[in-house]
Formats: C-alpha cells, sequence, structure tokens
C-alpha cells in the first residue's frame, strides 16, 4: 500500500481544479455577452429572409400553427392577408436542408430562400445561387425534378446534385402542401 | 541583440522551413476540409491562429504552476476554453464563417498543431517567445490553407469569390465557363493538391539540404508523451 | 420494419456515401499514419471503432444535462475531457483485467485522445439532433467506415511497397496521390443509400 502523498496527489488535482474552474468562468462570462448578439442575429436573418420571399409584404404576422407545421402570415399596408410564408425542411446529402417559401394568396410561389445547407461544396451548394431558387417562382407545385428541359412546376436539377435538388424540391413542396391545408381550414 | 535575432528565427520558421503543415505534417484534418474556398480557408486559418497564440501565451505563463503530471489535460482545458471563446464569438459576429466551418470549428480543439506547440513549446519557454512562436505557426498555418484553398477554388470553380470584396460576387469570370474541373474541390482533389503541395515543399527543402516530410505517425501526437515505454516501441515500427 | 429502415439508412451513410475520413475528412492522422500495415489498420480501427461507440454512449446523457441547465457552451470542453478520461479509463481496465485485448488494441488507446474522428462524431450526432439510437448507429457507422477506408488503403499501400514511385512523389505525396484515388472510388457510392430506401 503506498501512503497518500499530498503533494503527488491532492496538489496537480487541486491545480487542475482551479484551472477547470476559472476556464469555465471566463467561458460562463463570455456566453453571456455573445448569447444576445447570437440570438438577434438568429431572429434578424430570419426577417430578412421572410422580407427576401415575399418581397410584396409590408409586415408579418406572428407565427402561427397548423396540423404540428409553423407559419406566419403576409400583410399588406391595410393588414390583409395576402400570403404565407412556410419553414420546412428535409434530409440531402450532406445533411439537413432548411428553407423558407413564400406562397401569394394565389398559391404561387413568390421566392425561396436556403436558410440551412450543409452539401457539398460547388455541386450541392449551387442550390444557392438566384438561377435555381428563382425557378419555382411564380409556379404553384407540385414541383417534380426533371434532368432537362423543364416545364412548367418542373425543376431543372443542378449538376452532378440531383440529390440536393430532390431535397430542396421535397421541401419546397411540404410548404406547398402546409400551404392547401391552411387555405383549406379558411374556407 | 542575440535576444532579437533569435525571436526573429522563432517567427519566420513556422512560414516555411518548419510550417506545420506541409513540413511537420500536422492539422491535416482542417487543412483538408475547409480549404474548398478561400474564404474558408483564410477564416479557419485566423481562428487556430487566434486559440494557438493565446493558448501558448497562457500554457507558457502557467508552466510552473502546472504539476507535470497533469499538464496534458490541464493544456486541453485551457485550449478548449478558447476554442469555445473563438466559437462564440464567431458565431455572434461573424455568422456566415460559422456556416462555413461547421463542425470544424470546434474540432479546433483536436488540432494536433495546438496541443503539439503546447507540449513542445509554450511548457517549456518564455511567455514572449511562447507568443512569437504561435504567431508564427499560425501564419504558417493560414499560409498553407490560404495555398490549398487558392488552388482548390481556383480549378474547382473556375474563379474566387470572397464575400467582403467584391459584395460577394466572384472576382472574375470562371476560366473554365460552365465546366470547372469540380473534382478539386470534392475529396479527392483534396487530397491531390496536399500531395503535390507537400511534394513542392520536399522539393524546396532538399535544395536546402533538409529531410523531405515525413508523417512521424506516434511522434507527431501531442498523445505520444503519456505512452509508455512498450508503447512507444510498438509505435517506431 | 418502419423504424429499423432510418437506422440503416443512416448507418450505410456514415459507411459509405459520408465516410467519416474520405468524405468528411476526419482522422486523418492514423489514417495516414497508421496504415502501412493492415494488421497495425485494423487493430486502429477497431480501437476507434470501440472509443467511438463508447464516447458516445457517455455523452449522449452529459448532453442532455448540459442541455438541461442551458450550459450549452461548455459542450466542447466537458466532451473532450470526458473522451480523455474514458480513453485512459479503458487503458486500465484492460490492462488489468484483459492483457490478449489490451495486447492488441491498447497501444492505440493513447493516440485516439486527439483522434478529431472522435469528438467529430460526438459533435455531429449532436448537429443532427439524433436521438440515442440514432447517435449510437451513427458513431458505429462512422467507426465501420474507418475501418473501411483503412484497411482498404493500407491494401494499396502495401502494394505501393513494392512499385517503382518517381523520385520526387516518394514518401508522403504519392500516399495522398493514392488517398485521393480511394476516396474517388467512395464517390461512386453518391446517391446510393437514398435510392435504396427511396
Amino acid at each position: 500500500m503506498k501512503k497518500f502523498s499530498f503533494k503527488e496527489i491532492a496538489v496537480p488535482a487541486i491545480t487542475l481544479f482551479l484551472i477547470a474552474a476559472i476556464c469555465t468562468a471566463i467561458l460562463a462570462v463570455t456566453d453571456s455577452v455573445t448569447a444576445p448578439k447570437i440570438a438577434e442575429n438568429n431572429a434578424q436573418t430570419e426577417i430578412a429572409a421572410r422580407q427576401l420571399v415575399f418581397k410584396d409584404a409590408k409586415a408579418f404576422s406572428d407565427v402561427k400553427t397548423v396540423e404540428e407545421a409553423s407559419y406566419v402570415e403576409a400583410l399588406d399596408e391595410t393588414g390583409t392577408v395576402i400570403g404565407y410564408v412556410f419553414t420546412t425542411s428535409s434530409k440531402g446529402y450532406g445533411g439537413e436542408i432548411k428553407i423558407m417559401t413564400g406562397i401569394g394568396a394565389d398559391g404561387k410561389v413568390t421566392g425561396m430562400e436556403i436558410l440551412a445547407i450543409e452539401e457539398t461544396a460547388g455541386l450541392g451548394m449551387n442550390a444557392k445561387k438566384d438561377d435555381f431558387k428563382n425557378q419555382y417562382v411564380s409556379n404553384t407545385g407540385d414541383f417534380t425534378v426533371v434532368k432537362s428541359d423543364a416545364g412548367e412546376n418542373e425543376i431543372q436539377a443542378l449538376t452532378g446534385a440531383t440529390i440536393t435538388s430532390q431535397a430542396v424540391t421535397d421541401a419546397v413542396n411540404n410548404a406547398v402542401e402546409i400551404f392547401r391545408t391552411v387555405e383549406g381550414g379558411d374556407k | 541583440m542575440a535576444e532579437k535575432k533569435s525571436l526573429m528565427k522563432e517567427l519566420t520558421k513556422g512560414f516555411l522551413d518548419e510550417n506545420p503543415v506541409l513540413r511537420l505534417v500536422l492539422g491535416t484534418c482542417p487543412t483538408l476540409a475547409v480549404s474548398t474556398s478561400v474564404e474558408s480557408a483564410i477564416g479557419m486559418g485566423l481562428a487556430a491562429s487566434i486559440v494557438l497564440i493565446c493558448s501558448n501565451v497562457v500554457i507558457s505563463a502557467l508552466r510552473k504552476v502546472i504539476p507535470s503530471k497533469v499538464r496534458i489535460p490541464a493544456y486541453i482545458v485551457v485550449i478548449a476554453s478558447f476554442v469555445t471563446i473563438v466559437q462564440m464569438l464567431v458565431k455572434a459576429f461573424a455568422p456566415s464563417l460559422d456556416e462555413q466551418l461547421g463542425v470544424y470549428l470546434p474540432l479546433i480543439v483536436v488540432n494536433c498543431i495546438i496541443l503539439g506547440r503546447a507540449e513542445a513549446f509554450a511548457g517549456k519557454n518564455s511567455v514572449l517567445a511562447s507568443a512569437v512562436d504561435g504567431v508564427g505557426m499560425g501564419v504558417g498555418f493560414t499560409i498553407a490553407l490560404f495555398l490549398m484553398g487558392f488552388i482548390r477554388e481556383f480549378f474547382g470553380t473556375g474563379t474566387i469569390t470572397i464575400s467582403l470584396i467584391n459584395g460577394g460576387q466572384p472576382l472574375w469570370n470562371s476560366v473554365f465557363g460552365e465546366n470547372p474541373i469540380l473534382i478539386f474541390i470534392l475529396a479527392p482533389g483534396g487530397f491531390f493538391v496536399f500531395g503535390m503541395l507537400i511534394m513542392l515543399a520536399n522539393k524546396i527543402a532538399e535544395k536546402k539540404g533538409k529531410e523531405k516530410a515525413q508523417l512521424h505517425s506516434c511522434k507527431a501526437c501531442p498523445m505520444f508523451a503519456t505512452c509508455t515505454a512498450q508503447e512507444k516501441e510498438e509505435c517506431d515500427r | 420494419m418502419s423504424t429499423l429502415k432510418p437506422l440503416l439508412a443512416i448507418l450505410l451513410t456514415a459507411i459509405l456515401t459520408q465516410n467519416f475520413v474520405l468524405a468528411k475528412f476526419l482522422g486523418i492522422c492514423p489514417f495516414l499514419g497508421v496504415s502501412k500495415k493492415t494488421k497495425t489498420a485494423t487493430g486502429m480501427s477497431l480501437a476507434v471503432i470501440f472509443v467511438m461507440v463508447l464516447s458516445t454512449a457517455v455523452t449522449f446523457p452529459i448532453n442532455n444535462l448540459l442541455v438541461k441547465h442551458n450550459l450549452e457552451y461548455l459542450q466542447t470542453i466537458v466532451f473532450i475531457l470526458v473522451i480523455a478520461a474514458l480513453v485512459q479509463l479503458v487503458e486500465i481496465v484492460l490492462k488489468k483485467y484483459m492483457p490478449p485485448l489490451y495486447n492488441s488494441l491498447g497501444i492505440y488507446l493513447p493516440l485516439i485522445t486527439t483522434n478529431c474522428a472522435v469528438l467529430g462524431v460526438v459533435l455531429l450526432n449532436i448537429d443532427n439532433g439524433y436521438g440515442f439510437a440514432q447517435s449510437m448507429i451513427n458513431s458505429l457507422g462512422a467507426g465501420i467506415g474507418f475501418l473501411v477506408a483503412m484497411v482498404m488503403f493500407s491494401g494499396v499501400r502495401e502494394r505501393m511497397e513494392s512499385s517503382d514511385i518517381p523520385e520526387s512523389l516518394k514518401g508522403l505525396p504519392i500516399t495522398l496521390v493514392a488517398a485521393a484515388l480511394v476516396s474517388m472510388s467512395f464517390l461512386g457510392f453518391a446517391g446510393l443509400v437514398e435510392n435504396i430506401f427511396a
């Protein structure tokens, strides 16, 4: 049995504990400073994206829910509902893809923005380009992905990224579906 | 005077002669993973450099306080704290960079360069020398990442896009038109470009009469110090 | 069946299309360093699988605790320490109670602490919002993917020993070029999993 040596066991342990405690304290302070800023960033991205997908809207309602899906209403100057903004997601090649879709009261897509995407750079990431996103605009869905010669409600797949194109399209179709539920519920 | 000269040497050795990536072959994971574009490569280089400099300074300042028995866990705690601070700051003030680096940002904590420098340099040298060493190694890491990012983005997309310059638009039209050499920004391109850069660095080193870059699987690993004698022997085989 | 299908999809994705080494570039150090011989490559990989699955099992409840108390910012520091302590503990236990296993895996254990693949899989599980079963399967898949890449690559390297390599490429450069070719072969799996389970 070795004798308990204060110097060999306790001193290192206490030193290590002190270092860890100080580090944790510094982290807690940094977190309290940055956390509000991070939350604000996220909120701002959300608001900016809403405005991008629904350019005609002057204001947006609070978040509402229908059958577990949440959405916001797009309002004009007088506060009349002129459309909706939906946030939907699907599984892409590299992970979850989160998108925001604006749909007018007439059922036509007003815009689509990608909120989160982790696809292959140079291939799937091209989904963020306007050429791809604009294919959805003014169409009513349901969308199908084709490899060439896209017609109405057809989306031309990104070169080398069919899976990403399909995933984004699935998410938009989801939004269209929620739109139909919302509209159906109103009537 | 002599003091100044040796500090200068500590600073510049990391640029090429002891470049952490191209000569010491450390930190290969982030080098390959985030070098798909110049922007993310530089972002990673800077983030890792800040962590490296700060942890070098703190560890060097504490080198007489930390008992050698628990130095590795103590180093890890210090490094992980700085990584988390940098991560929070990036999230708050450069959210687009956070999106590009993703999981590789917290993974700076296991970047061999940082723990390696703590063990090999900061734990034994003065605060000033350690800070200078951190700057030199950080710049060397960033240079290597920039080279990788530039070559891969240039060939892979035909142009360079940096969001702070030119309003986030490509700096010029793709030189390959509609068909850039995509494979460069995919995984195989990363390995290939890295291999070619190591070859070039070897050539330059050879002219200076130095050895080729080698991957010492164990000696490069900062945990090597914790290995038992038997393990060290196994490893060298 | 319906609950098994998504789990199987996660497993296959982690092994083939999102291979940790060849697609995500995690664990490159051991991939290049310990892959000279198939025997050592296998030993290292088995140790990695073991530590990955164990770390996931241990960090999952810890993460729940952190989230509950709004301490997410401690994730990195807590996880790396837990993994380091776990590896040491496993080493001690193996040495004392299972010497044969220690002799075959033990020497790789210290190298695993700073292996970014282990911390990477733990962090990615959280990023993806996986539940416990999904996390475990993803870790297992990531580990098996590591094994597959290591064993394949060590085979390539053993062949290279006896081939005629241009002088300037000798050593690390040709190893990296070989890695590029191996990872190119994995690009062929793109879309495979999605189409099987579509």
